[in-house]
């Protein structure tokens, strides 16, 4: 198959997904109890029949389901995201201005856990049975098997409070004025807890992974052949067994890598990152469902995304791979 | 003729009086920036169209009233300077600043308090509305710097009804013609008030910075706040301990939290500030479902719940507990009525005599956090002592509203404002006119007693103070017999600074009265 | 050498196995153990471990018992992940078997199928639905259950598509079977040394789900869990460490436990990938 025809094919089933899951989540968001206007009032702690009116008719929340629902599915078809009556800003505004964050988080993190785990993978994988496989083992289960927000907790308590090293919350140093690299390098070190702490348990996911990975491709005839023919172990684990056992791991952080731009919501909560995963923690709170929507179609799409760049990836690496659905 | 007047000069020995006296006796030092903390982060800041905690608290900076009221809940000039109670207490005439000027340079007139009293609020402010259209005959200019406000009979409160989240005055020129509520300004709120907004960083920060052209000459001394977002409690907690944000407003840490942060070096701690709030916290019972509506039941319910406990460990000794529906804090208080102590045997008879047979009762649950659910959690064991079993419903805030006012719940937590007079904050929760679905504020749980309701309303109109006294001493002895709702707690929420921030919280509204008199050392 | 001797010889395994063991027995043992409520407030808050022999992991906040939690909680995190990863192996293996076996069409639906529940954010989906059905076990398990059964399909379909052209199972076509019949006799058993191994780890993520779902305050109010201990803690870790700290260690440990036995399983079961081992 052509490689045009294959990307026609897959971002068209890729589109039908997406509408689908649109109105899917619409669905599922206005079963939920309350609407914005009784949050609103809830905040406030002041209400009465007008004011819960008043708001149910600007937020268009008085039209029947089903108009709702076609306003906001011809929206889409559009491109167009709504407004959040909340915010008073359009979606897309609300979204975009907490995009950057989340992606230099979730990209971070996911760099670090790749790297990380494939090259813990490998050498847990070389030297198995001996102490510093355990030691890679160990280790990994012990991220793995921590519960995110407590090493999110523990982490700030030890290195910005007992050891003053790092920034515990937030982006940047709020009212530094900071500019050029003195601001990245001010971003980068508020990047760095959430960042490992997000990272750590992906970390350990590919590390196992890789690991198992190569074990598997250890007994391929391929590598016994590379063996006999002399070549030393460390260019065989490098360039027949890495190279192999690398695909799955790649295969399951396709996948993940669209995951995390929606999914980091404990660790931007927790590190007051601000990014869209706190944004649609928040948006469902307050079901501002204009902006909930929004939040779950990018981040839709960019699984869908990430998955077919991991495909073409996938093509890349390996050849002999029909580019199928 | 009855006439209460108020010199400007009143304000600054008051201020005074509340300063602590480290921060009297030397002079407010201009420039600094504080770093604040709000939570959850406001949804705008333009204070007329959102009563929000949130927004209240930073909206303050940015917006003033007619008046702001100490801690003893006396009136004090703000942007009127005097005011007059004429007429048998019918005609109120407020005297207002010269030469005050809108963030946007345009000058502020009378023409705007009445473009905001009689047409912008009324139509937009849920608290606002019910007065001005059940009390106030009408609202005009006499020249530019006098308004008036005739009654169509006395009422007692209208001063407290002037404070900045009840009656924030709003520039004519930019609303007066639009549809309010989708102004583009709302998102760049234009305001009279000691700060200007800056920026809002989504997520991150609200900026505000010094009104160079503010009317009261040399303030604020401040040159910036910031507003952090931050929306984890324990991280808010290890922000002020690593020395990012200045002061922790009242509620933004746990509570359990408080007593370690006070021990810091440089930390001050204080319950002031919520003089007019005087949170009042109760489970609200519904009457119309079974044994809850058997007075015999909630009375053994009273007795069962150890309110100390909630008190000393659930909210770390913050507090008091109530006698009744008016908090100690408030006006026309009087503890002359009957009273629950914790008593396990006492509670286990009148459940007995009530009939109660065993029947699970939900319990649903405040989502304001952690110690709101320690408490549910606490009382349920309470409960469970005199052999009442309690299940706890939990959901989110949107969930809770609406269980709330569409009555769908058997036992709740609330915790409502009493905004200095019980024709503001209390009546509403328990009188008849106030049972109506779609308010989780008003009288959700069905009670109705007639003589309760003709005391309330009597008592709203009455001439002088002491005709209301008696009223109100009345209206609690019967409520605290009938067990409405079961009264818990008088909350305090400490605010938590750093102690070279002075002149923090110099009102009966705290922070929410804005960052103008603060001054950083 | 056979599956039994391969695990017995794996000692993270093994120790994996008396840890979950030890796990159930207590799980299994607790109401006996602490027979009166875990909500019960029976001492004064905030005391510390072995400070009081009445109470030798301490009290928490409100001054309940923590190993009363701690074993109270044993039975309901346990039973969330069976029960949860029960539920996902229901959704996900009919799914997976009779795509892999009709293949085609079919094979195509039910793979967009799963592929959508895929591409919603997991966690953010598990977050929406428990706040639509209200906190209860029966919501965190449907939550729990909805997002985890999309890789049990994809598993059960490839390992399916490669057994569908087995000589036993064209041999069970030719004679006439029904499909039904020929999945759930002839190919199913064959896939359930694979679907074991992702069970254990399942049970584990999910006990690891519903902790970060008591985070956010969306456990079931009336259970105590494990992951409920830690979030209300939390706060505290700083002055009182061992509210949050050991139930903490108590998710950890079953998270462990799941893990080395469900490796175990997995080179035990599959020995192709044991030989690095041998």
């Amino acid at each position: 198959m052509g490689l045009i025809r294959f990307l026609a094919l897959r971002l068209g089933k890729g589109i039908l997904v997406l509408f689908a899951i649109a109105v899917l989540n619409f669905l599922l968001v206005r079963a939920a109890p309350g609407d914005p206007a009784q949050v609103m009032a809830g905040e406030a702690g002041a209400a009465d029949a007008v004011f819960l009116e008043q708001l149910r008719e600007r937020f268009g929340l008085d039209r029947p389901l089903p108009e709702q629902l076609w306003v906001y599915i011809k929206g889409y078809s559009t491109l167009d995201l709504g407004f959040s009556y909340r915010q008073q800003r359009p979606v897309a505004e609300v979204i975009f201005e907490r995009l950057p964050a989340t992606l230099l988080l979730t990209g971070a993190a996911f760099g670090l856990s790749l790297v990380l785990g494939v090259v813990l993978g490998a050498l847990a994988a070389r030297r198995v049975g001996r102490a510093s496989d355990s030691a890679i083992t160990v280790a990994a289960l012990i991220f793995y098997a921590t519960p995110l927000f407590w090493i999110a907790l523990m982490s700030q308590v030890v290195f910005s409070l007992k050891l003053g090293w790092l920034p515990n919350v937030g982006y940047e140093t709020i009212g530094a004025n900071l500019t050029g690299a003195a601001r990245a390098l001010d971003i980068g070190r508020h990047l760095v807890l959430p960042a490992v702490t997000l990272g750590l348990f992906f970390t350990a996911l590919y590390a196992r992974m890789m690991r198992a990975s190569m074990l598997e491709v250890a007994g391929a005839d391929f590598v016994k052949t590379a063996h006999a023919k002399g070549l030393s172990p460390a260019v065989v684990t490098r360039r027949h067994m890495a190279r192999n056992a690398i695909l799955p791991v790649v295969t399951l952080a396709g996948v993940q890598a669209g995951q995390l731009v929606g999914g980091a919501v404990l660790t931007e909560t927790v590190f007051a990152w601000p990014g869209i995963g706190r944004l649609m923690y928040e948006a469902l709170v307050q079901r501002d469902y204009s902006v909930l929507l929004g939040v779950f179609f990018i981040s839709s799409a960019m699984v869908i995304l990430f998955n077919l760049v991991t495909d073409l990836l996938y093509r890349v690496v390996d050849p002999r791979i029909e580019g199928g659905a | 003729m009855p006439s209460l007047r108020i010199a400007t000069a009143a304000a600054f020995v008051s201020l005074l009086a509340l300063g602590s006296s480290a921060g009297w006796a030397q002079a407010p030092k201009r420039g600094g920036t504080v770093h604040a903390i709000v939570t959850p982060e406001p949804p705008m800041l333009m204070q007329g169209l959102s009563q929000t905690g949130p927004t209240n608290m930073v909206a303050g900076n940015i917006y003033e009233s007619l008046l702001r009221f100490d801690e003893k809940l006396n009136p004090q000039p703000s942007l009127a300077r005097s005011w007059e109670v004429t007429d048998g207490a019918k005609v109120y005439t407020f005297k207002l600043q010269p030469n005050v000027k809108w963030h946007d340079g345009k000058p502020f007139s009378a023409e705007d308090v009445v473009f905001t009293l009689d047409k912008f609020l009324r139509e937009v402010h849920p608290r606002w509305r019910p007065i001005a259209n059940a009390q106030v005959e009408k609202i005009e200019q006499l020249d530019a710097e006098t308004v008036r406000i005739t009654l169509k009979q006395p009422f007692g409160p209208l001063l407290f009804a002037m404070e900045v989240a009840s009656a924030p005055i709003v520039p004519k020129h930019v609303y007066e013609g639009t549809d309010y509520k989708a102004n583009p300004m709302n998102n760049t709120p234009i305001g009279t008030g000691p700060f200007k907004l800056k920026e809002w960083k989504r997520g991150s920060y609200i900026h505000l910075v010094r009104n160079e052209d503010y009317w009261i000459k040399d303030k604020p001394a401040l040159d910036e706040v910031f507003w952090q977002i931050i929306p984890d409690a324990a991280s808010r907690a290890v922000a002020y301990e690593t020395g990012k944000v200045d002061v922790l407003t009242g509620g933004s840490v746990d509570i359990f939290d408080v007593p370690r942060l006070a021990q810091l070096p440089n930390t001050c701690v204080t319950t002031k500030g919520w003089e007019m709030f005087a949170p009042h916290a109760w489970i609200t019972v519904n009457h119309r479902n079974g044994i809850l509506g058997n007075k015999q039941f909630r009375q053994g319910l009273m007795h069962a719940i150890d309110r100390e406990f909630g008190k000393d460990v659930v909210w770390n000794g913050y507090g008091k507990i109530p006698t009744g529906p008016i908090s100690s804090k408030t006006k026309f208080y009087s503890d002359d009525v009957k009273k629950y102590d914790y008593d396990v045997k006492k509670a286990r008879d009148l459940i007995k005599q009530s009939g109660y047979k065993g029947e699970t009762i939900k319990f649903l649950a405040l989502p304001y956090g952690e110690t709101w659910t320690r408490w549910a959690e606490a009382v349920k064991q309470n409960f469970a002592e005199v052999g009442v079993n309690l299940e706890i419903v939990t959901t989110d805030v949107p969930g809770w509203v609406q269980k709330t006012s569409d009555w769908d719940f058997d036992l709740t937590f609330n915790f409502l404002y009493q905004l200095g007079d019980p024709a503001i904050g209390v009546s509403r929760s328990y009188v008849s006119s106030n049972i109506a679905k779609g308010n989780p504020f008003g009288n959700v749980g069905g009670y109705s007693n007639p003589e309760a309701d003709k005391f309330f309303a009597d008592a709203a109109v009455a001439a002088t103070e002491a005709e209301r006294q008696t009223l109100y001493t009345k209206v609690q002895q019967i409520l605290a017999e009938d067990l409405p709702v079961l009264w818990l707690l008088e909350m305090d929420f400490p605010t938590i600074h750093r102690c070279n921030v002075k002149n923090l919280v110099t009102t009966a509204i705290g922070v929410n009265d804005g960052f103008r008199d603060a001054w950083k050392e | 050498m056979s599956g039994l001797a391969r695990f017995a010889r794996n000692r993270g395994a093994l120790i994996g196995l008396v840890l979950l063991v030890l796990l159930i027995a207590v799980a299994l043992l607790g109401p006996s153990l602490y027979p009166t409520s875990p909500w019960r407030l029976v001492g004064r808050p905030f005391m510390a471990p072995f400070a009081m022999d009445r109470f030798p992991l301490g009290t928490d906040t409100l001054g309940r018992d923590i190993a009363a939690g701690l074993v109270h909680g044993a039975r309901v995190s346990l039973l969330i992940g069976l029960v949860s990863t029960l539920v996902s192996l229901m959704i996900g293996v009919p799914v997976g078997a009779l795509a892999g076996y009709l293949g085609g069409v079919a094979d195509d639906l039910l793979m967009r199928f799963t592929e959508f529940f895929q591409t919603i954010p997991s966690f953010a989906l598990a977050i929406v639905i428990v706040a639509i059905l209200q906190p209860s076990l029966t919501s965190i398990v449907i939550a729990i259950a909805i997002v985890s059964w999309p890789p049990v399909a994809r598993l059960v379909r490839g390992e399916v598509m490669s057994l569908r052209s087995r000589e036993y199972v064209l041999a069970a076509v030719t004679v006439g079977q029904s499909t039904p019949r020929i999945i759930l006799t002839q190919v199913l058993p064959n896939t359930v040394a694979p679907i074991v191994v992702m069970g254990s780890l399942m049970v584990a993520s999910a006990i690891l789900l519903e902790s970060s779902l008591s985070f956010l305050g969306l456990g079931d109010p009336n259970l105590m869990t494990w992951g409920y201990m830690v979030g209300a803690g939390r706060t505290r870790l700083l002055d009182a460490w061992w509210i949050s700290f050991l139930p903490g260690l108590a998710i950890f440990l079953t998270v462990l436990a799941l893990n080395l036995v469900g490796e175990g399983l997995n080179d035990a079961l599959n020995p192709r990938l044991a030989r690095g081992r041998d």
